[in-house]
C-alpha cells in the first residue's frame, strides 16, 4: 500500500481525538432502536418455551387473539415458508414441532401496547410433551443422547468464513455420535514419540463456562413495509449488510427489497453478528402492515441470547526438563448449544500455533445441546482456549523453576513460522509485547511485592499471559466526496461499535491533507452505502481503513488533476497546503479546495465533481498480539480476589487515536476478567438457567477494579 | 384500565401527563413524555442505565412506579446541562476524556455521578467508584470514566471557589 502524502502535518492520524458524537451521547440524544417511536408502532412479544427439550403436541391462539388491542398472534403454522432442519438461529424463527432449548420462541405477539402483548402472551396454551435433554456437552457427545439438531441438518460454518479468520481445518466425516455437529484433527509429526522422549508429561483439562457479551443494550429491531413490499430494519447490528442477507434469505426475498439501517449499536462485542430476532419482528409487520418493534428484556438475552460458548479444553504435554517442547496432544469440546455456528478451527490454530510444537495431534468437537445457541466474544473461542494454553505454559515453567516469560520467549512463534494448518504466521507483535511487559516495574519487583503481603491475611501473587488474534479480512468500500464548500465527506457502510468513524476519519484527513475537523464521515445504511462487512474479527481499521485512504488518495488525485487544469500548472508541481491547492514555490498561484468544490457543483460546469472510490478485497491478515499482567490479592478465608494492579500491553499495528485504543484496551481487559472471576450462564441438569438477572449473572463493576494501565506496542503490518 | 394524571417537576418545569397507573417511571419518562435519555439495561435495578434523580437523589427508575413521584422533581440526562447549548463538567469531561464508546451506559453513570459529586464534592477515587458501582459499563472498563468524575469534580469545585 502506497505512503500517506500529506504536504503538511494535518491533524489526523495519530492524534487523540474524541469522538464526534460524544456530545451526543453525554445528553442522551442518541437514539438506538428502543428509542424510535414512529406513528402506529406496535410492540412485539415472544412466547418462550419454559422446557430445553420437549414436543409441541398443540398450541391454542384464540384467546390471545381475542384480547383487545392484539393486532397479530403466530405460530410455526402461519408461517408456511419455515422449514424444519433450520441450519442457523435466525431460520429457527418460531418452534415447528420441537423446542430446543429453554427460551426458544413458540408463539409471536404484535399488540398495541407491551403490556397488552404480554398479557396476551399468557393467554396462549401450549401442550408440550417434555422430552430428555442433552445438557452437559460430554455427555451429548456419547451415542445415545437425546439429539438436539432433526438429523440431516447441516452444520453452519458461516460464521468462520464470516470471520475470515482461518483456512478451515481440514474436517472429518461427521461421527456417529448424534449431536457432534462438526470434528476436525490436525496432526504433525510423532506426537508418541514426543511423549515418550519427555521428561516432563503435564496433563490438565481446563474450562470456562457459558458467557454472555454482556452488551448493555439488548437485541432490538424495529421493522416496517411499505405498499411496494419493502422492508426497513432499524437494527442494533455489527453489520448490516450482513443483516439483510441473513433476513432475506431466511424470508425467502430479494435483498433489494431489504433496507437495513443500522442505528447506534449500544454494544455487540459479536453477539450482534448474526440475525437473531429481525425475521420474527419482519413477519410480525407484514401480518399487522404496522411498523413493529422487539426488544428483548434482559433475562431473555440472558436466557435465550447467543452466548460464547462452553470450551472444555484437555491438554497434555510433553517437554525436556530443560523446558524443550515436545509433544502436544489436545482436544478442545465446543458447546454450540441448539444450533451450529462456532468456529472449530480457531481452538486448533491458537493450542498449536502459539508456541513451536514439534509434534502435535490436535482434535476438535463442535456438540449441539439443548441450551442457547452461541456467538463470538471478542472472538469465537480464542479467549477460551488461549486461556487453556497460557494456564498450561505457566504451569510448565512453575513446575520445572523456569522464568515463565523466558520459557515462552523461547517458544513462541514469530513472522514465517507455519501455523498448525501450514500457513505461515504473518507479521505480529507477540515477542514484542511479551518482552515489553516484562520490563515492567510491576514484573521485575513481583518477588518482592509477593513477600510484602502478610499481615491482612491475603496472599499475593503477580502473573502475565500473553494473547492473540489472527485479524480477520472482509471486502469492503468506501466513498471520499469534495463539498462545495471545501470539506469532505466520507460514506461507507461499517457500523461504528468501537469508535472506529473517528479513526476513519481521521485516515481520510491524512490521506487527502486536511484537517479532520473538515472532515465528516457518514454511516449508510444498505440501500446507499458501498458494500461492506461486519464490525467484527478485528479488521474495521485494517480493512475499511485501506478503503478509506485509497478513496481519499483518488479523491486527492482528481482535486489535483481539476487545480492542474485551472492552474496550467503540472500536477506534480502542485501541494496541497491550508485548503488550498498551489503551485509548489510560488504560494500565490493556487486555487482553494472550496473553489474546486464549487466548481463540481455548478449549473453548466464542465468540472466533474470529485469523487474518490475505492472497493478493495485483502488478502494478508494482520495478526495483533497482546499481554496482560495482573498483581492480586486472595483473601485465603473467604477466597476473595481483589485486583491490585492491571496492565495491557497490546500491538496494535499503528494507533490511529491513541484515545480510542486505550479504551478498547480498557473494555476488552475488564470483559476477560469479568470471564475469569464472576461471569458464567449457569444451567441446572434439565437445562433451566439458573441466574437470568444481572444480580446473579455478575458483571464486573467500577468498585472491583483498579486504574488499568495501557501501553501501545506498534508493529506495523506489512499491508497496511 | 384508566390513565391517571402524573403532575410533577420534569427538569425544572411542571408536567401533568396521562400514565397507567401500572407503568414505571422509567416506561413514563421514555413512551410518555418523550425523554429516551434514561435506558432499559435490565428492567430490574441492577445495571442503572435507567438513572435518574428524584428529588435529588438516585433512583433506578425502572424499579419506581410513575405515579410514585406525584409532586415530586425528577431530574434525566435530559436536564444535566444548564441549558441545550452547553455542556455539565461532567458531559464535558466525558466527551474530552473519550469515556462513551457504545454511549448505552451513560446517561445512568452521569446522573449517579452528578448525584455523588452534589453530595461529596470532592470524592477519592475509591468514593468515585463506589459512586458509581450501580452502573454497568461493558465498553469502557471504567478507567478513564473515574478520571472523568474526577477531572469534573475539580472543575465544579473551581467553579464554586470563583462564585
Amino acid at each position: 500500500m502506497s505512503t500517506m502524502k500529506t504536504t503538511r502535518d494535518v491533524k489526523g492520524v495519530g492524534v487523540s481525538i474524541p469522538r464526534p458524537d460524544g456530545p451526543e451521547k453525554v445528553t442522551g440524544r442518541v437514539q438506538y432502536v428502543a428509542d424510535i417511536q414512529p406513528k402506529g408502532l406496535l410492540h412485539a412479544k415472544l412466547l418462550r418455551s419454559p422446557h430445553a427439550h420437549a414436543r409441541i403436541i398443540s398450541i391454542d391462539v384464540s384467546a390471545a387473539k381475542a384480547l383487545p388491542g392484539v393486532r397479530a398472534v403466530l405460530t410455526a403454522k402461519d408461517i408456511p415458508h419455515l422449514k424444519k432442519k433450520a441450519p442457523t438461529r435466525a431460520h429457527a424463527v418460531l418452534a415447528i414441532d420441537r423446542a430446543v432449548f429453554m427460551g426458544q420462541p413458540v408463539a409471536a405477539v404484535a399488540a398495541d401496547e407491551l403490556s397488552i402483548a404480554e398479557e396476551a402472551l399468557d393467554l396462549i396454551k401450549v401442550e408440550y410433551q417434555v422430552l430428555a435433554a442433552s445438557i452437559d456437552p460430554l455427555k451429548a457427545m456419547l451415542p445415545g443422547a437425546p439429539p438436539v439438531a432433526d438429523a440431516g441438518t447441516e452444520a453452519d460454518t458461516s460464521e468462520a468464513l464470516a470471520h475470515s479468520a482461518v483456512a478451515i481445518a481440514k474436517s472429518e466425516a461427521p461421527a456417529k455420535a448424534v449431536n457432534i455437529s462438526q470434528q476436525a484433527r490436525l496432526q504433525r509429526g510423532d506426537p508418541a514419540k514426543g511423549f515418550a522422549q519427555s521428561d516432563h508429561v503435564l496433563e490438565k483439562t481446563y474450562r470456562v463456562p457459558m458467557v454472555h457479551q454482556g452488551y448493555l443494550e439488548a437485541h432490538a429491531v424495529l421493522a416496517e413495509w411499505d405498499r411496494n413490499g419493502l422492508l426497513t430494519l432499524w437494527a442494533s447490528t455489527q453489520g448490516s449488510f450482513n443483516t439483510r442477507s441473513e433476513v432475506a434469505d431466511v424470508l425467502g426475498i430479494p435483498e433489494n427489497r431489504i433496507r437495513v439501517i443500522p442505528v447506534e449499536c449500544g454494544g455487540g462485542f459479536g453477539g450482534k453478528i448474526r440475525a437473531l430476532c429481525e425475521p420474527i419482528t419482519a413477519v410480525l409487520a407484514q401480518v399487522t402492515k404496522r411498523p413493529v418493534r422487539y426488544v428483548m428484556t434482559r433475562r431473555e438475552e440472558l436466557q435465550a441470547g447467543m452466548p460464547a460458548p462452553q470450551v472444555i479444553i484437555k491438554l497434555k504435554t510433553g517437554v525436556k526438563r530443560d523446558g524443550t517442547l515436545m509433544a502436544l496432544d489436545a482436544e478442545t469440546v465446543i458447546d454450540s448449544g441448539a444450533f451450529s455456528g462456532a468456529v472449530l478451527a480457531v481452538s486448533a490454530v491458537f493450542l498449536g500455533s502459539m508456541y513451536k510444537w514439534p509434534s502435535f495431534d490436535i482434535r476438535g468437537f463442535e456438540v449441539l445441546t439443548h441450551k442457547p445457541s452461541v456467538a463470538a466474544y471478542r472472538a469465537p473461542v480464542a479467549p477460551q482456549t488461549i486461556f487453556a494454553i497460557e494456564s498450561h505454559m505457566e504451569q510448565i515453567a512453575r513446575d520445572l523453576d523456569l522464568d515463565s516469560v523466558e520459557f515462552r520467549m523461547r517458544h513462541l512463534i514469530q513472522e514465517g513460522d507455519p501455523m498448525v494448518n501450514g500457513q505461515p504466521w504473518q507479521s505480529n507483535g507477540a515477542k514484542q509485547v511479551l518482552s515489553r511487559i516484562a520490563e515492567h516495574p510491576h514484573w521485575k519487583t513481583r518477588k518482592q511485592w509477593v513477600a510484602a503481603a502478610g499481615k491482612n491475611g491475603k496472599r499475593r501473587g503477580v502473573g502475565l499471559a500473553l494473547g492473540g488474534w489472527l485479524g480477520g479480512l472482509q471486502p469492503t468500500g468506501a466513498t471520499v466526496r469534495l463539498n462545495p464548500d471545501g470539506t469532505l465527506a466520507v460514506l461507507t457502510g461499517q457500523v461504528d461499535i468501537a469508535g472506529t468513524n473517528i479513526s476513519l476519519a481521521q485516515i481520510a484527513a491524512s490521506a487527502y491533507g486536511v484537517d479532520t475537523d473538515l472532515v465528516r464521515i457518514t454511516t449508510g445504511d444498505t440501500d446507499v452505502a458501498p458494500m461492506t462487512g461486519l464490525s467484527a474479527g478485528s479488521k474495521t481499521i485494517y480493512t475499511v481503513g485501506a478503503a478509506v485512504l485509497q478513496a481519499a488518495e483518488d479523491a486527492r488525485r482528481q482535486t489535483f488533476e481539476i487545480a492542474a487544469a485551472e492552474l496550467e500548472a503540472s500536477v506534480h508541481d502542485l501541494e496541497l497546503v491550508d485548503g488550498k491547492v498551489t503551485v509548489r514555490g510560488m504560494p500565490d498561484k493556487g486555487i482553494t479546495l472550496a473553489t474546486i468544490g464549487k466548481k463540481g457543483n455548478l449549473y453548466m460546469s464542465k468540472t466533474p465533481p470529485v469523487l474518490g472510490k475505492a472497493n478493495p478485497a485483502f488478502t494478508q491478515q494482520a495478526p495483533a498480539f497482546a499481554a496482560q499482567l495482573a498483581r492480586l490479592e486472595v483473601d485465603a478465608d473467604t477466597g476473595e480476589v481483589t485486583i491490585q494492579d492491571f496492565v495491557i500491553v497490546q500491538d496494535v499495528g499503528k494507533a490511529i487515536n491513541p484515545l480510542g485504543v486505550e479504551g478498547q484496551m480498557q473494555g476488552g481487559a475488564v470483559q476477560s476478567l469479568g470471564i475469569a472471576l464472576t461471569e458464567g450462564l449457569i444451567f441446572d441438569d434439565s437445562g433451566r438457567l439458573t441466574n437470568p438477572s444481572l444480580l446473579d449473572y455478575r458483571k464486573l463493576t467500577a468498585a472491583d477494579l483498579p486504574n488499568l494501565e495501557t501501553i501501545i506496542v506498534e508493529v506495523p503490518a506489512p499491508a497496511g | 384500565m384508566a390513565k391517571q394524571v402524573l403532575s410533577c417537576t420534569v427538569n425544572g418545569e411542571a408536567v401533568d401527563v396521562l400514565v397507567q397507573p401500572y407503568v414505571t417511571l422509567l416506561d413514563a419518562l421514555r413512551e410518555d413524555m418523550g425523554l429516551t435519555g434514561p435506558k432499559e439495561g435490565c428492567g430490574t435495578g441492577d445495571c442503572g442505565a435507567c438513572t435518574v434523580h428524584v428529588d435529588g437523589k438516585v433512583v433506578a427508575s425502572c424499579l419506581m412506579l410513575a405515579m410514585q413521584v406525584r409532586g415530586r422533581k425528577i431530574r434525566t440526562i435530559e436536564g444535566l446541562a444548564a441549558a441545550d447549548t452547553t455542556l455539565h463538567p461532567l458531559q464535558d469531561a466525558f466527551v474530552r476524556l473519550g469515556v462513551p464508546q457504545c454511549g448505552f451506559c451513560i446517561p445512568g453513570v452521569l446522573m449517579a455521578a452528578a448525584a455523588l459529586l452534589e453530595e461529596n464534592p470532592r470524592p477519592s477515587e475509591e468514593e468515585i467508584r463506589y459512586g458509581i458501582a450501580g452502573n454497568l459499563c461493558r465498553c469502557t472498563g471504567y478507567t478513564k470514566m473515574v478520571a472523568a468524575i474526577s477531572e469534573a469534580a475539580g472543575t465544579l469545585a473551581s467553579q464554586r471557589s470563583a462564585r
